[in-house]
């Protein structure tokens, strides 16, 4: 019974932060300088034909109009159409004024749910890499506090958190992919193609969860019940596995939650690097080409996106440990 | 159960650690560590060469020099020279240079940003931690809605279409990286507000302003602050980030992101364009980070007693 | 002894690098006795107790002796086996229940775990029959279903049971209890003595009883070890060690124990003058509190922390309210100290509502209204030196000018106690009586009229308590204070306060003169308080006629009727229904029970004496 008013109420929390960032992003995007219109027109068209295709697109209307009609859209699943690209291909840029494709943009829902399958295989594997990487030494080093398994996580934990992700992109290209020829690197053509990006993000993520792990398995293992289990009778091995990993995993959960975020700017700067062709690489090319709709639509997805995994966090946090009963 | 045990086995010891302040207490057990004093020395010769040699060496990081172009760094390579220990650019230009030069813009980036940052963050986290109900969830609700658009894209979509000046580039990194700090004071500050020592402020009939900003702030503010020295070098990489992208310092000034994205054109005749700044940017930020990781820790040890 | 004792220790020296925390310790313990270990905290008592199952804290170290469990030297057992016999031979139970299992896991699936831990044969089944069947022994209300609980579903007195039965259920021929009643309220405690006495006999195991509390210990005991500064001083059956104590520790142990009935000559409680104006008066005051687990559709659950307070403290006296944890004293000293408003009724201060005044007008009167909190560590801000803490009231409320205000709080560190040379230290060095006299001077330097003391007193030692207790009455005497003592410690209560009001889940429930209160109680729960208080006295009120099992109900639900009727001997039919008023006992005095209805006559009130 608790879940159903527990989801009710984050889902209604959700849609104020989603609403929220809509309303941020809307605003900036409209304030800051530069004329969309004019990128999507072409340098040489004429005044009169940008004001005009303005006005069609209701883009000289008051800012809270717009975001009205925006949302209307929104609410109805509608995240409008892209400014620039047409809905066939993948042709990127400032189209002719007059060029007939205009009027067949693509659809901003469509663009991402293409893209967003890729970035969500880049992201698991990258946190399957992360956690293979990060989980033994942080377990290790927060079970012998002070010892080497600890100097271990906290030198490696260092130095990956101040490898600057596009930096190893490329190094990791020149050395496994141009000089070894081991990985494919640049585009897409199957599977392997994910796994060299994968891998600089997985770094990335990396010390993150190195820091967070040791130092709530360090804690916990402070904890009075810990103790109390040797004197209970308990063997050291089940105290570890079945007690001190399980609380200190909520955490590490945590961190998921709140450091989403920085998986997903990790992603974008990664996609670019290796021309990966995931929602990172379509963010990019649409802030470069001020394409508004589609900065809007993405910004509303991650959101989303970020909600619902706090949600399922606070929910598989909940699972293990029962206090946190919402 | 064991409360008994750890203060006679470790009674001496903490008596005399009690008598200082929590921030020299800090200060002192990172420094103790090895990896602070590597980091610390790192970061000191780094800096003062960043900020003496630019003054005093006779190139300048912009002037082109054809004659001298694409040479590798010292030992790799044919026809490396003591003048340009990095070697240079397709320009000609010394890398050594450009990259120190880079290095002072990522520094004052990193810092002011994380400055503003912690002033932000600090505030919003004070109030809504210590006012409690609506203020509370306001405030908190818009940090999540800060929290769940990436930093990064936040960044870009902005800086994609302002122009990127400096001050516009430390306040977007600011306002979006603002929200970690709420957070973290606002906890920090909750769990204070509850200690009796504040209740006894307000029975004294001390003022709330009183009790935050004279109270609170500084207590609380100072063990985050210490911390926030992993976060100068998570700005410095996204202002390298925002370079590399384009959008960060513009060309002709040199910064680490627009170095290593004009020589990835070049990565197969003169690899160096693109990696040796970000050698120099990782040493950097690897002294950095095990400043503030030893800091955590220490941090860490003082409060929670885990080391 | 001619049956072979269970566990014996011969030289035992335990040490922390060169000092010595155990030195040559020697007992024995013979299967179903009950042995008593007394010592103050920093004695070692807890380190021999956890010696004794070969679980000491890293840094502490065996150095001479032998402990031998059925002749066997328990030291030189490899690990495994070492761990075998702790959990499944001896159970250990500590002082601490509210951290000992696993937050996450539920208290019955942690019974069975261990069980089966030490005894690998067992079938989950079994291990489940077992632990339910053991819940019930130690009075755990519905164990099927509390076994599927988590132990932050627990009360501390339930979780101290379930600690019992964990310990107890691979049937340990020994159990050492570390401290095991010291985090409970006394009525709990009370019957956790009960239930370790029924153990003995039911289960046949012998109990290493350890204790910071001599009366506790002499209640239970046959034997009684005392413990000082990590030696043995002395060794005598319970009755005669209290009667005829040989060492000068013990004596002195024994004399600096408060007592309840006995006139110790340590001069009379301060009542207030007959015709004393009321400094403060409390008028039907209300508070209710909505409880953390919030749902939006749900109903709100409402934590009512104090119903109808009402009473008056009068100019120049000393005034106790007592009661157990969750009764509502600390809501009550936040409404008393204008911390918080309360929901209905009103707390006048010289006659004016607290709640009404704002800005300069609240400062002004918060001059006159002082608290000294109750933990000595966490109500001193850490990051200022002592002398300006002690200024800070002064600096609020602009008395002063700088050279002024240091003055006066270099004479009021002189005053409460404090060498001068601490005015530029910060607390972190203080110890905890220090640190209370700061927080009596920062208290005092306002020069108030009514000074609330919430605790103050709880986290000081017996020798202490006496001193800071004089530094009250003097300081009383030279400025003519009122003060309003907030205490679960009722034999403090009896030492110091003229008139005593008696808490019980938010309600006052009796309001007396000292003497009255203790001689002739007029509410059944102050009954069973006294009947609890750890004294070495004759009780006057034994806890076997005072007190049902059973634990207070949940604030959140309060039953209709009166709350105390689920624990009480005296409760019929009425008292479950109907939540009685007060009544009149005569003087101010009063108590909220049907059993003082003049409409009501039980054979209990005829046979009174002085009723």
């Amino acid at each position: 019974m608790f879940v159903v008013t527990f989801l009710v109420r984050r889902l209604a929390q959700g849609a104020v932060i989603i609403f929220l960032v809509s309303f941020l992003i809307f605003t900036l995007l409209r304030v800051v300088p530069g004329d969309p219109v004019r990128l999507m027109a072409g340098g040489m068209a004429p005044e009169e034909l940008i004001e005009q295709i303005a006005e069609d697109m209701g883009l000289r209307d008051p800012i809270p109009v717009q975001f009205a009609r925006y949302m209307g859209g929104v609410i109805q699943g509608d995240l409008g159409q892209s400014f620039l690209r047409p809905a066939s291909g993948a042709a990127v840029g400032g189209a002719q004024f007059d060029d007939a494709t205009r009027a067949e943009r693509a659809e901003v829902l469509t663009l991402i749910a293409e893209t967003a399958p890729m970035t969500i295989q880049l992201a698991l594997l990258s946190m399957v890499f992360a956690l293979l990487i990060a989980t033994p030494i942080g377990i290790a080093g927060g079970l012998y506090p002070g010892r080497w398994p600890d100097r271990l996580a906290l030198y490696l934990g260092s130095l990956f958190v101040s490898l600057p992700n596009f930096w190893l992109g490329i190094v990791l290209v020149l050395l496994l992919s141009v000089k070894l020829g081991w990985l494919p690197a640049i585009g897409y053509g199957g599977f392997a193609w994910t796994i060299l990006p994968a891998l600089v993000l997985a770094i990335e993520i990396a010390p993150f969860i190195l820091r967070t792990l040791t130092v709530s398995v360090a804690q916990v293992m402070q904890e009075n019940y810990i103790a109390a289990a040797t004197v209970r009778g308990l063997g050291r091995t089940r105290i570890v596995f079945a007690h001190a990993l399980k609380n200190a995993s909520v955490p590490l959960l945590n961190l998921l939650g709140v450091q989403f975020s920085l998986l997903l700017g990790g992603v974008l700067v990664i996609e670019f690097i290796f021309d990966y062709p995931g929602l990172g690489l379509l963010t990019i090319n649409a802030v470069l080409q001020r394409d508004f709709p589609l900065i809007q639509g993405i910004a509303i997805v991650t959101s989303a996106a970020f909600v619902l995994i706090n949600i399922i966090v606070d929910l598989a946090a909940t699972a293990i440990d029962p206090r946190l009963d919402y | 159960m064991t409360a008994e045990g750890m203060t006679t086995a470790a009674g001496a010891a903490a008596d005399d650690d009690r008598t200082r302040s929590i921030s020299r207490r800090i200060a002192a057990g990172a420094w103790a560590s090895v990896e602070f004093k590597i980091g610390f020395f790192g970061f000191l010769g780094i800096l003062l060469m960043a900020l003496v040699w630019p003054e005093i060496s006779a190139l300048d990081p912009t002037a082109m020099n054809v004659r001298a172009r694409q040479l590798p760094p010292l030992f790799l390579g044919e026809g490396w020279t003591w003048a340009h220990p990095l070697g240079t650019d397709q320009l000609g230009r010394d890398m050594l240079l450009r990259s120190l030069v880079g290095l002072r813009y990522s520094l004052l980036i990193g810092i002011s940003t994380v400055l503003l940052m912690l002033a932000i963050g600090g505030l919003v986290g004070l109030f809504a931690g210590y006012r409690g109900g609506l203020t509370d969830t306001v405030l908190m609700r818009i940090t999540d809605a800060q929290l769940s658009i990436p930093m990064i894209i936040l960044a870009i979509a902005i800086l994609g279409v302002a122009r990127p000046t400096i001050p516009a580039i430390i306040l977007v990194l600011g306002l979006s990286g603002w929200p970690v700090y709420a957070r973290v004071m606002r906890s920090v500050v909750m769990a204070e507000r509850k200690k009796e020592y504040v209740r006894g402020a307000k029975v004294l009939g001390a003022s709330d302003t009183r009790i935050m900003f004279r109270m609170l702030l500084p207590l609380c503010l100072t063990p985050i602050a210490f911390v926030a020295v992993l976060d100068v070098a998570r700005m410095m990489i996204f202002e390298a980030v925002l370079g590399f992208l384009g959008l960060g310092v513009q060309p002709p000034t040199p910064t680490f992101g627009n170095i290593i994205a004009d020589g990835r054109k070049y990565l197969v005749n003169a690899w160096w364009i693109a990696t040796m700044p970000g050698v120099f940017l990782f040493i950097t930020l690897a002294s950095l980070n095990l400043m503030g990781a030893a800091l955590e820790r220490s941090r860490n040890r003082v409060f929670g007693g885990v080391g | 002894m001619s049956v072979d004792p269970l566990i014996e220790v011969r030289g035992l020296t335990v040490a922390a690098g060169d000092r010595v925390i155990l030195d040559d310790i020697s007992l024995s313990l013979a299967p179903r006795a009950i042995l008593g270990l007394i010592g103050e905290s920093g004695s070692g008592k807890t380190v021999l107790a956890q010696a004794l199952v070969n679980w000491l804290p890293a840094g502490l170290r065996i150095t001479k002796g032998e402990i031998r469990y059925r002749g066997r030297d328990v030291l030189t057992l490899p690990r495994a086996e070492a761990r075998r016999l702790r959990g499944r031979e001896i159970g250990y139970v500590g002082a601490n229940p509210a951290g000992a299992l696993d937050p996450t896991l539920s208290v019955g699936s942690q019974l069975v775990e261990k069980l089966r831990a030490v005894e690998p044969g067992v079938s989950k089944q079994e291990a489940r029959d077992r632990a339910i069947a053991l819940l019930g022994a130690v009075h755990i209300p519905s164990p099927e279903m509390r076994f599927h609980e988590y132990p932050f579903q627990y009360s501390g007195g339930m979780m101290q049971r379930a600690m019992i039965v964990d310990a107890m259920i691979s049937n340990p021929a020994l159990l050492v209890a570390d401290n095991i009643t010291q985090p409970l309220d006394v009525t709990i405690g009370a019957q956790i003595i009960k239930l370790m006495r029924e153990l003995t006999e039911q289960f046949d195991t012998a109990i290493l009883f350890v204790s910071s509390s001599l009366p506790t210990v002499a209640d239970l005991a046959g034997d009684i070890l005392v413990l000082s500064n990590g030696a043995i001083v002395e060794h005598q059956p319970a009755p005669s060690l209290v009667a005829t104590p040989r060492h000068p520790y013990t004596e002195k142990l024994i004399a600096e124990l408060p007592t309840l009935w006995t006139d110790r000559g340590v001069g009379t409680p301060r009542e207030h003058a007959p015709d004393a104006p009321a400094i403060m008066s409390i008028r039907q005051v209300s508070k209710t509190y909505e409880a953390a687990g919030k749902s939006p559709f749900g109903a709100k659950r409402r934590i009512q922390a104090v119903r109808n307070a009402d009473f008056d403290v009068f100019e120049g006296e000393n005034f106790g309210v007592v009661g157990e944890s969750g009764c509502g004293k600390s809501t009550l000293m936040r409404l008393l100290t204008g911390l918080e408003p309360p929901d209905s009724g009103q707390v006048l201060f010289e006659g004016r509502d607290l709640a009404v005044q704002h800005g300069a007008a609240l400062r002004a009167t918060r001059q006159r209204l002082q608290l000294v909190l109750q933990d000595p560590y966490s109500s001193l801000p850490p990051q200022t030196s002592i002398g300006d803490i002690i200024a800070e009231p002064l600096h609020i409320h602009a008395i002063g000018g700088r050279r002024e205000r240091r003055r006066r709080a270099l004479d009021m560190m002189g005053e409460v106690g404090l060498a001068r040379a601490l005015y530029d230290e910060l607390p972190a060095g203080l110890s905890a009586g220090q640190r209370q006299r700061v927080n009596v001077a920062r208290a005092m330097i306002l020069e108030p009229r009514l000074l609330i003391m919430d605790e103050t007193l709880s986290a000081l030692d017996q020798t202490e308590q006496a001193k800071l207790l004089d530094l009250f009455e003097r300081l009383q005497a030279q400025h003519n204070f009122t003060y309003v003592f907030i205490s679960h410690d009722i034999a403090m209560v009896r030492r110091v306060c003229g008139r005593i009001a008696v808490m019980y889940l938010g309600e006052v429930v009796e309001l007396a003169l000292n003497q009255r209160l203790f001689f002739d109680p007029g509410h059944p729960y102050s009954k069973a308080l006294l009947s609890a208080a750890p004294t070495l006295e004759e009780r006057r009120y034994r806890p076997e006629d005072c007190l049902l099992e059973g634990e207070p109900p949940s604030p959140i639900d309060l039953p209709p009727g009166c709350a105390f009727a689920s624990r009480c001997p005296s409760a019929f039919a009425r008292c479950r229904t109907e939540n009685p008023p007060a009544f009149p006992r005569g003087h101010h005095d009063r108590a909220e029970c049907f059993l003082l209805d003049p409409a009501h006559t039980s054979p209990l009130q005829k046979a009174r004496p002085d009723a």
